[in-house]
């Protein structure tokens, strides 16, 4: 079997499968723990409180302005690269076509002069983070494997991606053998590490925002 | 419907002009015949571009040995545009050829030779075909 | 005239027996020449060494294949100069074509080894199954294995016609039952060339037999011992609809309006892009036409293992995921461990309240 056959084919099922049950796996174990008891009385009513998760999920996109000169280079550079990351994901045309195998849903790509640019800010951007996340003393010493692993498991797709876009370096079937098969390590890795953010960010901020919203605070 | 045979060539092609502009003038320079192959460029399988590019000259030469293989000189004096092909019509080589005369023009000296060995039958030669048709 | 005498005739001299001149092996070198991506400076040169060259002998075996490479090899040839390179060399067995038949034919190869040892050429066209003693394909009772171990060893060097030859092909295709393998996997300590395709263009081989016969060694190889010549790019890269590609036009399906304006098949499953061969500009039945610009995607078949890369309609962006019922699988047996570990986590917070007694707040 070639390489290519192999990411394509059984590497593909196996990162998809243990993707999708570490991810229920993690969700089903966060979401089924015992609730702490609530004693006091709730200060808004349902429709309240869900409206407060929902804003919460939102109004946490955007520091706030005591924090701004502080955290202000670490939020630009965060939203460039997941921006980036969204952009290549769902507006680069092979993509779309892989989702369109699966779901059969489908609509129109960017340009590719347009992906590339956002590959370029994309990876840009991640490098900048990883020297401030190696030179920054706290940052450093906070930094475990979990973080550099999963920094590695997203910048490899991303760099992979462009030189086969490219289409100047590599043989184009190496290339998208090694695209595809580190696309599959990061959703291997995925429900194990940081990156599961990616589904528990949206659940973790809903949840602050109805307790919040519960107990009157702002959200 | 369109002719999707006719397909955005301009690159290549301004590519090959270059190269073209390249051969002529080590013709010029120094005498040295080169040539370029385009039969397996990707160009439009019509290469109308080129066609348009390069024009028609005033000598086209018929070869018929092999195959029959035609030598037209484009409108640049030296620039000629030959394609091999076998008797069934089958292209088999296409290429620009930079040269003062095409070298498969010009007749091999051994040829020439034994055409010279063959000269003095060829009378009685021809009067025996005669005779046969009649 | 004998055959065996026509062994130390040159070509030149063959050539003119049949009325062929000198500009005629100049035209045929032109588009040897240009077939095998040498300067066109080289074909006076190519000329003369074929005008000087001598017949080589050519033991061509058939094992496990359909026949389609030998066919596509006799369809190629008409009455041409192209096709007198197969009347210069001496194809001294090949079991479709000879008369021979039987205890003949065997006696035949015997008599071709024994007279032309070490200078043979050898052509084999199919696998060679390997299980069970090599069972699944045999000749006059003998296994492939042990004819190709007894005829390559004397041979000058092994080409391995077509894609079964080369890597296994369609025998090799899971599940494999014959245990079939190519050339390569059982030959060493010789030249090896690998021609494959499914089956391939037929300008290869006269090609790779010009360059032989004219310079005395086999052509460039790359890393898959193909010819570079023909196999160092991509159909994709040769591909005259790469502008649509690179302009984002792709057919969605077939004989759609993008279909019929010529537009990239890579949407339909175009394995251009991971495809070694020359198809693109020689091009087939006499460089008529070529998959992709008669509207169907290249299906890769002259790469390994082509058959079990999943389907020819998958486009190379996608793959064979594992469907929705296992991904439910999977999704409940997540589901069922996160539950497992909820309840293990309940089941601790109660026996450590169990453990500490009731909270202030409980107490009366």
């Amino acid at each position: 079997m070639t390489l290519l056959a192999f990411a394509r084919g059984p590497a593909l099922q196996a990162a998809l499968l243990i993707m999708i049950a570490g991810i229920f796996w993690r969700l089903a174990g966060i979401f089924l723990l015992p609730p702490r008891a609530q004693h006091a009385a709730p200060r808004h009513s349902l429709a309240g409180r869900i409206g407060g998760g929902a804003l919460m999920i939102v109004s946490r996109f955007i520091p706030h302005h005591t924090f701004w000169p502080r955290v202000a280079m670490s939020v630009v550079l965060s939203t460039t690269f997941h921006l980036g990351l969204a952009i290549i994901l769902l507006g680069g045309a092979p993509h779309i076509l892989l989702i369109h195998q699966v779901t059969g849903l489908t609509w129109p790509g960017l340009p590719k002069g347009l992906i590339v640019i956002s590959s370029g800010l994309t990876l840009a951007s991640m490098i900048v983070l990883l020297i401030r996340r190696i030179t920054h003393p706290v940052l450093r010493m906070l930094s475990t494997v979990d973080d550099y692993l999963s920094w590695l498991l997203v910048f490899l797709p991303v760099l992979t991606g462009i030189l086969l876009a490219g289409e100047t370096i590599g043989g184009y079937g190496t290339l998208l053998a090694l695209h595809i098969l580190s696309v599959e390590l990061m959703m291997v890795w995925l429900p194990f590490g940081k990156l599961m953010h990616g589904a528990l960010v949206f659940a973790g901020r809903w949840g602050m925002g109805m307790n919040f919203a519960r107990k009157g605070a702002a959200t | 419907m369109t002719d999707f045979t006719y397909l955005p060539d301009e690159g290549l092609v301004d590519a090959l002009i270059m190269e073209i502009a390249d051969l002529l003038r080590r013709l010029i320079e120094h005498g040295e015949a080169g040539s370029t192959v385009l039969l397996r460029l990707p160009l439009s399988p019509s290469r109308l571009t080129l066609d348009h590019c390069l024009g028609q000259g005033e000598i086209a030469v018929l070869l018929d040995a092999a195959g029959r293989s035609t030598i037209r000189e484009t409108s640049f004096p030296g620039v000629w545009w030959t394609t091999h092909a076998d008797d069934t019509g089958r292209v088999i080589a296409m290429l620009i050829e930079v040269a003062f005369v095409p070298h498969i023009v010009r007749a091999d000296i051994d040829d020439v030779a034994r055409g010279c060995q063959r000269l003095p039958g060829a009378t009685n030669a021809a009067r025996r075909a005669r005779r046969t048709v009649a | 005239m004998d055959d065996r005498e026509t062994m130390t005739e040159t070509l030149c001299a063959m050539l003119a027996r049949r009325g062929f001149g000198r500009r005629s092996l100049l035209q045929f070198a032109i588009a040897m020449t240009s077939s095998l991506a040498l300067p066109p400076s080289v074909a006076p040169v190519m000329a003369a060494n074929l005008a000087k060259a001598k017949r080589r002998s050519v033991i061509w075996l058939s094992f496990q294949e359909c026949t389609g490479c030998l066919e596509t090899l006799l369809r190629s040839s008409s009455p041409t100069i192209d096709s007198l390179i197969f009347d210069f060399i001496s194809l001294d067995y090949q079991e479709a074509l000879m008369a021979a038949a039987g205890d003949a034919a065997e006696r035949t190869l015997r008599e071709a080894v024994a007279a032309n040892k070490g200078q043979y050429l050898l052509a084999i066209d199919g696998s060679i199954p390997i299980k069970d003693g090599g069972v699944y394909s045999l000749t006059g009772g003998r296994s492939n294995v042990e004819m190709l171990a007894e005829i390559a060893t004397n041979a000058r060097a092994v080409l391995a016609i077509g894609t079964c030859a080369a890597y296994g092909g369609i025998p090799k295709a899971y599940p494999n039952p014959t245990g079939a393998v190519g050339v390569d996997d059982l030959v060493s300590g010789k030249p090896i060339v690998n021609i494959p395709g499914c089956p391939p263009v037929p300008e290869v081989l006269s090609g790779v037999l010009v360059h032989f016969i004219s310079f005395g060694r086999l052509p460039d190889l790359d890393d898959r011992k193909r010819p570079l010549a023909y196999f160092g790019t991509t159909i994709h890269d040769q591909c005259y609809r790469r502008p649509f590609y690179d302009q984002g036009k792709f057919a969605k399906s077939f004989d759609d309006a993008g279909a019929r304006q010529g537009w990239c098949l890579f949407e339909l499953g175009c394995k251009g892009p991971t495809t070694h061969n020359a198809c693109a500009s020689l091009k087939w039945n006499g460089g008529a036409s070529f998959p992709i610009e008669s509207g169907h995607g290249c299906l890769g078949c002259s790469e390994p293992d082509f058959w079990d890369a999943g389907g020819f309609y998958t486009p190379l962006a996608g793959g064979s995921p594992p469907g929705w019922r296992n991904a439910g699988i999977a999704a409940a047996v997540g589901v069922a461990a996160g539950a497992a570990a909820a309840l293990a986590a309940r089941g601790r917070a109660a026996s450590a309240r169990h453990k500490a007694g009731p909270s202030p707040e409980e107490t009366p």
